[in-house]
């Protein structure tokens, strides 16, 4: 096995490129996906080595692109799907929670449906309503659904390769800002799969814990640091599955540390982080010494252009930091 | 074109046997909608009057090999297909061994993987871009000579996914037959509140492919239609849009009063067309059938019938502890996480 430094989006690119190497049955399927190479160039050169039956241009039909992977996954191939941004993974929902996720319950286990669909997501690049959602909240209460999130170019290769190999549907939500702007070592090679439903600590400390995922995982570990400096020391855990959840990690990190800062970019009512906190809530309430706390993005529709307005949507190391000396407090 | 008027386009064979499985399935119908007045089905969906078309159909289809996507009005599609009344009455009463669901999904969701029967949802027009995907899929794995069917009333061609569908086979040329059982109504709405125009064979145009009118209620002229549309998607020639007009002679369902939309007169005159007692006269007349043979086929689909609903009544209902099996399957090497072990 080697290590090699990748950025997020050449660890998703370089997982299609093996996956499609390695086994016959996985396709990739798209807007743009093909000659282009994606429109964040995830899928570039995949045409050239696979050729136009493995990767597939598709037309601007989002619920056709998710219905005919779910057709193809019928037949017993492996297709990786890419909806464009996850802003319009909407036109696809009856697809992917109404027909993917229910397609092996609903016919007892008879037919299953292994099929990934990956949606660029999140802000914090100037992309306005429509090019920043954090859509995650939506698809995690459908069970038969997976929803991953990798936060790092070595998870994001391994959990995509998991995913590809799993029997049933995935949502793989990749953070559009971390594409060039995080680097970092990947291991390659066949069995360097990270295995759905495991969180990770980024970070261990003694006071409170960061339960985080996806970019708010860097905010989290930038505030960390900085709060070193004034003896507050943050445990950072990476879930990196929203479902399956890893509640053993969840309960584990607030029995060390007694404080839960869940964190999210999302806004703050029905959103991921109010699970979190209910299962906190549930199994660890003997272990808290203060309140489970959320931070989250305002409860205004979705992530508005003009930057001052973004950076007041966004969720940042600073925002962070504020939280999370209060909660030390308590 | 073959009709009831042109040169016969059966076996003798199989003209009984298409005959006998009309029959039958008629005769569940009758059995489903007696056991919701007793209350003991909870949901019935009906397929009289369309036993002509799903029967036809089903003469051009090579079961277990080429795909069937159905919808909700198939029964009598899947019996053709090799179902049985037996599995169709567990399916309506939800027993364990319902061979759809397992007791999950109300009755008209049929579902076999053994038969390439595809399960679908109750969601209208959902299921024809699986149909498509199956057809790619095909296309992929260079499996010639297989071809895709799916079924779906005019009502469905008015939702998004529909478009979406025959857009991309259109585009794809592939092999897809896609199946309009056009009953003149989408629960009350007539034909013109659903489509804007007169045919929906006329939207093919739009999307590259065929579009064919055929009658519904003549089960040779569906079964010649659809035996030209499979071969040229066998051959590698595309997608056909196949139209069979026909009309639905109960109400939609068990929850719906027909006469809240709909004339009696209306209704009284299609049943006079019923298009099991015109392919009736067709085997008496053309094939030299015996009307007694006719009556014994009639006499053997109710006593299977009969069997089938003691079968289903006897069989066991789902156990509760099994209601949260298949959400999802097993992943390789996984070893089990202590929260699966909470929950199972
Ligand atoms: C997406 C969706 N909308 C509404 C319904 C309710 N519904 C069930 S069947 C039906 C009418 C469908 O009519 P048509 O497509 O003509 O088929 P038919 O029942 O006449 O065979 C409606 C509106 C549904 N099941 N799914
Ligand atoms: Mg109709």
């Amino acid at each position: 096995m080697t290590t090699t430094e990748q950025t997020l989006l050449e660890a998703i690119r370089g997982a299609m490129h093996d996956a499609l190497a390695w086994d016959a049955r996985v396709v990739v399927l798209g807007e743009d996906v093909a000659v282009k190479g994606g429109v964040f160039l995830a899928t570039d050169g995949l045409l050239e080595r696979f050729g136009a039956l493995r990767v597939i241009d598709m037309p601007i039909a989002e619920a056709g692109i998710v219905g005919v992977a779910i057709g193809m996954a019928l037949h017993g191939l492996r297709p990786v799907a890419e909806i464009q941004f996850a802003d319009y993974l909407y036109p696809a929902i009856d697809q992917i929670l109404n027909e993917a996720a229910r397609m092996r319950y609903r016919s007892n286990g008879d037919w299953n449906c292994p099929l990934v669909i990956r949606a660029p997501f999140g802000g914090g690049i100037h992309g306005a309503l429509y090019h920043s959602q954090s859509v995650e909240a939506l698809f995690t209460s459908t069970p038969g659904l997976k929803v991953v999130v990798p936060a790092t170019p070595h998870d994001a290769r391994g959990l995509l390769l998991a995913a590809i190999a799993d029997p049933d549907p995935v949502l793989f939500l990749e953070h559009k800002r971390l594409y060039r702007t995080l680097r970092g070592p990947v291991a390659t090679g066949q069995g360097a799969t990270v295995p759905l439903g495991v969180a990770a600590c980024r970070r261990p400390g003694r006071d409170v814990s960061i339960i985080t995922y996806g970019a708010m995982v860097h905010e989290s570990l930038r505030a960390a640091d900085a709060l070193a400096h004034e003896g507050v020391d943050l445990e950072v855990i990476d879930l990196r599955t929203l479902v399956p959840l890893d509640r053993d990690a969840v309960l584990a990190t607030v029995r060390r540390t007694g404080r839960a800062l869940i964190v999210s970019e999302d806004n703050l009512t029905g959103g991921f982080a109010g699970e979190i906190a209910a299962v906190i809530a549930e199994h660890g309430f003997a272990d808290l010494d203060a309140p489970v706390r959320r931070l989250a993005a305002p409860d205004v529709p979705a992530v508005p252009f003009s930057e001052t307005l973004e950076d007041a949507f966004m969720v940042s190391a600073a925002k962070i930091m504020t939280a999370a000396r209060e909660l030390a407090r308590y | 074109m073959g009709s009831d008027d042109g040169p016969p386009a059966l076996s003798a064979a199989e003209a009984l046997s298409a005959y006998t499985v009309m029959v039958q399935a008629r005769a569940v119908d009758d059995r489903l909608w007696q056991l919701s007045r007793q209350g003991r089905a909870h949901f019935v969906i009906t397929s009289a009057g369309h036993e002509a078309t799903q029967v036809g159909m089903a003469l051009a289809i090579r079961a277990g090999h080429d795909y069937v996507v159905p919808y909700y009005r198939d029964m009598a599609l899947v019996l053709a297909l090799g179902q049985t009344p037996r599995d169709l009455l567990l399916h309506a009463m939800g027993r364990a061994a319902d061979p759809a669901s397992g007791g999950r999904q109300m009755y008209g969701h049929f579902s076999s993987r053994a038969r390439r029967i595809v399960s679908g949802s109750s969601s209208v027009g959902s299921h024809l871009v699986h149909a498509v995907g199956l057809a790619f899929a095909l296309r992929i794995g260079g499996e010639r000579d297989t071809a895709v069917v799916t079924s779906f009333g005019e009502g469905a061609t008015a939702e998004g996914a529909w478009h979406e569908a025959l857009t991309i086979a259109g585009i794809q040329r592939l092999p897809v037959v896609f199946v309009c059982e056009s009953n003149q109504y989408a629960i009350s709405m007539p034909h013109h509140a659903e489509v804007p125009v007169a045919d929906v064979a006329l939207k093919a145009a739009g999307y590259g492919m065929p579009g064919e009118v055929v009658d519904g209620n003549d089960l040779r002229a569906v079964a010649l239609a659809m035996r030209r549309a499979m071969a040229r998607a066998r051959a590698d020639g595309g997608p056909t849009l196949l139209e069979c007009k026909t009309y639905r002679l109960r109400p939609h369902s068990n929850a719906d009063d027909d006469r809240r939309y709909r004339a009696a007169a209306e209704v009284d005159a299609w049943r006079a067309r019923d298009p099991i007692g015109r392919f009736g006269e067709v085997l008496v007349r053309e094939y030299g059938v015996a009307p007694a043979v006719l009556a014994q086929i009639a006499g053997q689909a109710r006593a299977e019938v009969d069997q089938a609903t003691l079968d289903a009544d006897a069989a066991p209902a789902p156990h509760p502890a099994t209601i949260a099996d298949h959400v999802f399957g097993t992943v390789a090497g996984a070893a089990p996480r202590s929260e699966d072990q909470r929950h199972a």
